[in-house]
């Protein structure tokens, strides 16, 4: 992403430019849904998330401080919006007991896919704050400059959720054989 | 048991971040142990699949739907160009006047208005300034120990912990989509060492406050307070 052009895009949107708006949408979208997703787990939810992140980003426009990267703005109203949907959901719409005794034992689970799908449903059972350093870094490629921009922590600290996310993550594949 | 050290080198190489001499020591590491090969393979396979889940399109409609909620929401702030209407004269006269009116039945009420005598209330209020405790929470037998209590003062929600280890611990702070991080919290059984008290704004009433105590970046415990609903 330009980030020259989200600040135009942001100063059209300021100057009451609607279809500025629509293209920052058409832009981020994407990373914006799929960092949902990742953290949520439910299309119907990270739609949500989306919806209501863009529509918080067109309110709180004007708060917006330009010193700061564009993207890191609209990816940390994102990952809050997730993590405010996630707290708000009742406990077993979580990845279940009974659901982990149901997936495919170690010999079933030797493909790629079969890791992808595992690495998915462990993501599930891993604290949301700590899914979110994984998302940000692995799904999103981001350094660890702008995770610490959005989570508004230190890159130390960003360090350090990622490499206990990444133990526990490792430690689930293993115990359910995806490993 | 791995080294914490060669466990940090394992995520450095992960993400890029060794310079020559680092990765020299984690080479040295990979040739003499069997278990950290293990575990660099078991951490580096489960990065590459991540970095290799490919995006998901959002669905067709979500960005007609966005630009349709807009005309429903909130109109974008824009700063008023125009004074508001309070700064007219007539607004200002009389926000003066109910000011005063205000003030003079506050100060009849404070110096004759009915009430119970002082006797009656002395000791059923805590000093001023003095903070309640809303939560505590206790750890014990494991590499980090302590006490830590969740309590409101005037300057709204705070934690006081007191922390026992062999060694620096970082507490991890965690609400309903608030996160602080206090780092380098020193052993209560030190000379000198006060309980740290940490301020936590955004918190709300109602929320569950989740601590995450990590020495060396290793997660060592956990605890949790609650914020009661009303607070």
């Amino acid at each position: 992403m330009n980030e020259q052009d989200d600040r135009t895009l942001v100063r059209r949107c300021r100057e009451g430019d609607r279809a500025a708006f629509g293209e920052l949408v058409v832009r981020y979208q994407k990373p914006v849904y799929n960092a949902a997703l990742r953290l949520l787990h439910q299309p119907e939810d990270a739609r949500d998330v989306a919806q209501t992140t863009f529509l918080k980003v067109y309110e709180h426009l004007d708060d917006y401080d330009p010193k700061f990267k564009f993207y890191s703005w609209i990816y940390r109203i994102a990952i809050n919006e997730s993590l405010n949907a996630l707290s708000a959901r009742k406990p077993f719409a979580e990845v279940s007991g009974e659901e982990a005794d149901e997936a495919p034992g170690p010999e079933q689970r030797v493909a790629g896919e079969q890791l992808n799908q595992a690495i998915e449903e462990e993501l599930m059972r891993i604290k949301p704050e700590l899914r979110a350093v994984l998302v940000l870094r692995h799904f999103m490629h981001l350094s660890y400059q702008d995770m610490g921009e959005i989570l508004q922590v230190p890159e130390k600290t960003v360090k350090s959720r990622l490499h206990t996310a990444r133990l526990l993550l490792r430690d689930g594949l293993l115990h359910h054989g995806a490993l | 048991m791995i080294d914490p050290r060669q466990f940090a080198l394992i995520h450095g190489e992960i993400d890029g971040e060794l310079d020559n001499e680092q990765r020299a020591e984690l080479a040295r590491g990979l040739l003499a142990d069997p278990e950290i090969r293990a575990v660099r393979d078991q951490l580096q396979r489960v990065s590459k699949a991540m970095e290799a889940f490919e995006e998901v399109e959002p669905p067709a409609d979500l960005h007609a739907s966005i630009l349709a909620a807009l005309p429903q929401r909130a109109p974008l702030r824009r700063r008023p160009s125009v004074a508001p209407p309070w700064v007219a004269p007539a607004w200002r006269y009389a926000a003066l006047i109910a000011g005063v009116c205000v003030a003079g039945a506050l100060l009849y009420q404070t110096v004759s208005g009915p009430g119970p005598a002082a006797t009656d209330i002395a000791g059923t209020i805590a000093p001023a300034g003095a903070p309640m405790i809303l939560d505590t929470a206790s750890l014990a037998n494991g590499p980090v120990s302590g006490h830590f209590s969740l309590y409101r003062d005037r300057a709204g929600l705070g934690l006081e912990l007191e922390v026992r280890a062999n060694g620096p611990v970082d507490v991890r702070i965690a609400g309903d989509g608030h996160t602080l991080e206090v780092n380098g919290l020193k052993s209560a059984d030190q000379p000198g060492t006060a309980p740290t008290k940490v301020a936590l704004p955004g918190f709300r009433g109602g929320e569950t406050v989740e601590l995450t105590f990590l020495m060396q970046g290793e997660e060592v415990g956990t605890a949790t307070l609650r914020v009661p609903a009303g607070h």
